[in-house]
């Protein structure tokens, strides 16, 4: 075959072949196309749903902090402090905006108008600084979450008034005060400050957060070393036998159960068995650290045995021991990988919520947890529990959740990235 | 799998071969009867070989005849291979190399071992040297293992080259400087046998010599056991040659006699470059 033949043959393909390189290509493209839609529309759904709670239509109200109210006996007492008539305050301040209004259920409506937290915000300040009391001050109190629904133009006002949650005297005693310029969308800090409520508007995300840092510490401090540990065993020590293949074929069946078995296991033995509190994030952590080991596990193996025999060589050669090779070379080498596999293991641990409810941790807690053992809420399963609550005002929580736990996640992942490029060896 | 067996005792007898030292020397190391298998496939037959003071053997042979692995069971290497089996007698100073007593790490810090392909630590130049020393204790301060790292990073022929950026990575380094680098790592241990997977391989003409320069000071004090596919460099620094063939020790004698005056075809074949 001559050589200008050759050249002729291998012209022919190469249309073909470049061909075929950028099909190829397309089909890469078109198939990240599609994954940028959906994370679009995911977000976009979830964005345009939620950014609306992290306002709260607030009215600003001159109460008058009278003993009468709060300390009639005048004691200066905190304990008898605590039990004021602070709704009261609140009712007086409101009612004065509305001279005309004198009747008993016109004044209920009225009531129902304000947020059941405005009266819990002046009992804190008033308690911050027992000073306040006697004098008269301006305050941006929450308003009920009906009125928050309305000035978010989620209550359609044309409804018969039957059929809407809020009155048509509600309306209009609203458009009043809009017009007096004293109803603004504040910033809403409960959101962040605040456990758990049956009242939307003073729900919060940070007991649940709370709860799902302290889950994924006690996960992390269980699954990590244990599972790094099992890993190091079963590639650089365990025998060859069937046994161990026993194991492997075990640890890969437990990495693929599905997450409610591991909470079953979890009510049985940590809560049935070894009477550990219900609720508790101490539990939560215990059980997903279950269900994070074969993940570290698989995770960790696969990176030490991507680690180069030539470097085992190298080490074992100078006469290093089996477990200095480990510690000075191939770990070194491995860690990066064991990080990722492990962080990304955690990350669907903190998305799980079936195992968490089985343990109980579906239960409403209106309060922080101050320690693993305090029942607490989490975040999935506050997504859950808002995703089921009836009232409006939880459906743009429930996507502000979402947009925690995303957050959450997101910081979880950039930490994966960032330990994998500070720790990553250069060759 | 019979008849292979069968053809294999038949080759054994005829090859037949001992690779004993006049007495007058001292053994540091002796071989007898060493069958090594991976898996099913037997790579090396029936190897009888001793290794002397103060002298360097070469290994010679073509390619996939056995010789690293021949190496990696002097220093118990193999033993990291799942597959890899090994039978015979080894020993080193009359101490058996696979018995219970002997401590593998002891035995790799004695027998110390330049692999075929370069592999240094992902560690700088400095940690690659002085992490044999550190482990084993050799030097009692910083200035001691400085000074063992400068001097062997010099035997090796890479000091001049690296002493500004000593403690860069040691795998920014060429390939032929990697080869170095390992060199100056297996003998800053100062082991009593030294094993060389074709050290030379990646090394330029002026690299080379100074390698070769480095053997002939180290044979004075070490065996050196050393592979290599140059004919010419075996005749420079050898003192004995073995030829290995398919798994067996064809010939083994003095270098001059191997190289002049071959009993077997097969390795005059092999010298002057005819295949069989
Ligand atoms: N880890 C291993 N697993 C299975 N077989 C192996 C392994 N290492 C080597 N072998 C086989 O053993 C035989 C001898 O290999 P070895 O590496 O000792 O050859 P060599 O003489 O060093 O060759 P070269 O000169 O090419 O380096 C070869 O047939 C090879 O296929
Ligand atoms: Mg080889």
């Amino acid at each position: 075959m001559n050589k200008s033949s050759i050249t002729e043959i291998v012209n022919k393909n190469l249309k073909t072949r470049y061909k075929k390189e950028a099909r190829f290509q397309r089909y890469g493209q078109f198939s990240i196309f599609v994954a940028i839609i959906f994370l679009v529309i995911f977000f976009t759904s979830i964005i345009s749903k939620g950014y609306t709670a992290f306002n709260q239509a607030e009215i600003r109200l001159n109460v008058n902090l009278d003993y009468e109210y709060i300390d009639p006996d005048r004691t200066g007492n905190i304990e008898e402090i605590r039990y004021g008539d602070f709704d009261g305050i609140v009712y007086e301040a409101f009612y004065k905006l509305f001279p005309k209004v004198k009747s008993r259920a016109d004044k209920r409506e009225l009531r129902e108008l304000l947020s059941s937290g405005a009266g819990i915000k002046i009992q804190r300040l008033v308690i911050e600084d027992i000073s306040l009391i006697g004098s008269q001050i301006d305050l941006w109190l929450p308003l009920d979450d009906e009125v928050d629904m309305l000035l978010k133009g989620n209550i359609d006002v044309d409804l018969p008034e039957s059929s809407r949650r809020i009155s048509d005297s509600q309306i209009n005693f609203i458009k009043q005060l809009q017009e007096q310029k004293i109803i603004e969308n504040k910033f809403n800090t409960t959101l962040f400050t605040s456990g758990d409520s049956r009242e939307s508007e003073q729900a919060g995300i940070l007991g649940a957060l709370v709860g799902s840092a302290l889950m994924l510490s006690i996960t992390f401090m269980i699954a990590f070393p244990l599972g790094v540990a099992a890993a190091i065993y079963l590639e650089e020590f365990a025998p060859k036998n069937r046994f161990i293949d026993f194991i492997e074929v075990n640890i890969n069946n437990l990495a693929a159960v599905p997450s409610i078995i591991y909470g079953l296991l979890g009510l049985a033995v940590f809560i049935n068995y070894l009477g550990m509190p219900r609720s508790a994030p101490l539990v939560g952590g215990l059980v997903l650290a279950l269900m994070t080991f074969p993940v570290v596990i698989i995770a960790s193996r696969a990176s030490l045995q991507s680690v180069p025999p030539s470097i085992r060589d190298a080490a074992l050669g100078v006469g290093a021991s089996k477990i200095q090779t480990i510690f000075d070379h191939i770990l070194p080498l491995a860690l990066p990988g064991i990080l990722t596999g492990s962080i990304i293991g955690m990350a669907r641990a903190l998305g799980e919520s079936a195992p968490l409810i089985m343990i109980g941790m579906v239960a409403f807690v209106v309060d922080i947890p101050s320690s693993p053992l305090d029942s607490s809420a989490a975040l999935p399963v506050q997504v859950y529990l808002w995703a089921d609550s009836p009232e409006r005002g939880f459906v743009e929580k429930t996507s502000a959740a979402i947009m925690v736990l995303l957050t959450f996640l997101l910081l979880m992942n950039s930490l994966a990235i960032w330990l994998r490029n500070k720790y990553e060896i250069k060759w | 799998m019979k008849n292979i067996d069968q053809h294999n005792v038949n080759q054994k007898k005829e090859f037949e071969t001992v690779g004993s030292i006049s007495s007058s020397k001292d053994v540091v190391m002796s071989v007898k009867d060493c069958n090594v298998f991976y898996g099913e496939n037997q790579a090396l037959k029936n190897i009888n070989l001793e290794v002397g003071k103060s002298e360097v053997i070469a290994l010679i042979g073509p390619s996939g005849c056995g010789k690293s692995t021949f190496l990696r069971c002097l220093n118990r290497l193999n033993d990291t291979i799942d597959s890899c089996r090994v039978t015979g007698e080894f020993s080193l100073e009359g101490e058996d190399i696979y018995s219970g007593d002997m401590d593998v790490v002891l035995l790799r810090a004695r027998v110390g071992m330049v692999f075929q392909k370069p592999n240094p630590f992902p560690k700088s130049i400095y940690e690659n040297v002085a992490y044999g020393p550190k482990i084993h204790g050799i030097t009692s301060s910083k200035r001691e293992l400085d000074e063992l790292v400068d001097l062997s990073l010099d035997r090796a022929g890479l000091l001049e080259e690296v002493k500004d950026r000593i403690h860069s990575p040691g795998t920014s380094l060429s390939g032929g400087q990697q080869q170095r680098l390992c060199i100056a790592r297996a003998i800053a241990i100062k082991p009593d046998v030294i094993l060389m997977d074709e050290p030379c391989s990646a090394l330029d003409p002026i690299a080379t010599e100074k390698i070769e320069g480095l053997i002939n000071e180290l044979k004075e004090n070490y065996a050196i056991v050393m592979v290599t596919h140059s004919m010419s460099q075996a005749a420079r620094v050898s003192q004995r040659a073995a030829y290995f063939h398919l798994g067996d020790l064809i010939e083994v004698g003095d270098t001059k006699k191997i190289f002049e005056d071959p009993e077997h075809e097969l390795t005059k074949n092999y010298i002057h470059g005819r295949t069989g």
